[in-house]
């Protein structure tokens, strides 16, 4: 296996497409058959992907209950003054 | 009574309809983005309930069947920028010297070696706070394409409209975030001795 990557900012380039599901299936193939004969890019494929994964893994939060109520009461608001304001505008 | 809009006039009922069934299931995507954004619980809620008004009042140009949550987040986008930003810091410079870098395109894949020692298996291992920590110690135009990204999976295309930037950029910048993530969560594994 290759310690070093000649084409390492152009495989960086495939890689960030390959894990936003940008490339097209014949890049996507061409990377991974050449992934595994080189290190450089199967370590750099492999934290890109972890990075990806734990974001989507352990960064959401979940909207607050009250704040439903609150977007609600704000739109009933909004519906009592619009027709309020436009028979005066009529 | 019709709620009134900038491009035609859509019945209540049918308004309310569109806000429940197109709207409301992005609550949670909305709120985190906002949260992510503001840095702040009360300044995330306001900048929901804003958005969320003004889609309603709206809704006239929105097309029912098209991407509810890509419109949303566009209009989150437009009055976090127009309103929230003014009241917190401004852009420091660092956020102006990397993304103008990255509109250059300026060396824009060129893998620095400061985080040459982080390794995936390092970046499992992390807690859920040390994660959302870094991601929030981000400029905020990095964060704001990360999160879009990575947790709300747009594709380049519909981030380019959300953030209302070419595709190009798009990609140079989502690197150049990437990359400064991985910067801050190497730092962070050496300070607390990860392997």
């Amino acid at each position: 296996m290759k310690s070093s990557c000649e084409h390492h900012h152009a495989c960086m380039k495939v890689i960030q497409r390959i894990i936003d599901r940008e490339a097209t299936p014949e890049e996507e193939a061409a990377f991974l058959e050449n992934k595994n004969q080189c290190m450089p890019c199967q370590e750099g494929y492999a934290l890109e992907l972890s990075l990806k994964k734990a974001i989507q893994s352990k960064c959401s939060v979940k909207c607050p209950d009250q704040l439903f109520a609150k977007i609600r009461a704000k739109l009933f608001l909004l519906l009592i003054l619009i027709s309020i304001l436009i028979p005066l505008f009529c | 009574m019709d709620v009134s809009v900038e491009e035609k006039i859509v019945p209540e009922a049918k308004a309310k309809e569109i806000f429940e069934k197109e709207f409301m299931p992005h609550m949670d995507a909305m709120y985190n983005f906002a949260l992510k954004l503001t840095a702040d619980e009360d300044d995330a809620q306001d900048l929901v309930q804003d958005t969320c008004v003004k889609a309603f009042r709206f809704i006239g140009s929105f097309e029912p069947g098209t991407y509810a949550k890509a419109w949303l987040f566009r209009i989150l986008k437009n009055n976090f920028i127009n309103d929230y930003r003014k009241k917190s810091r401004g852009p420091s410079k660092v956020e102006f010297e990397w993304v103008e870098q990255s509109i250059s395109g300026e060396d824009e894949f060129a893998e620095p070696a400061y985080f040459a020692d982080l390794h995936a298996e390092t970046v499992q291992d992390m807690m859920g706070d040390e994660i959302t920590a870094a991601v929030q110690s981000l400029p905020v135009d990095f964060r704001m394409i990360i999160i879009l990204c990575d947790l709300e999976e747009f594709s380049y295309e519909e981030m380019a409209k959300i953030l209302h930037i070419p595709v190009g950029t798009v990609r140079s910048r989502l690197h150049r975030a990437r990359a400064l993530l991985k910067e801050k969560l190497a730092e962070y594994a050496k300070k607390k001795g990860y392997h």
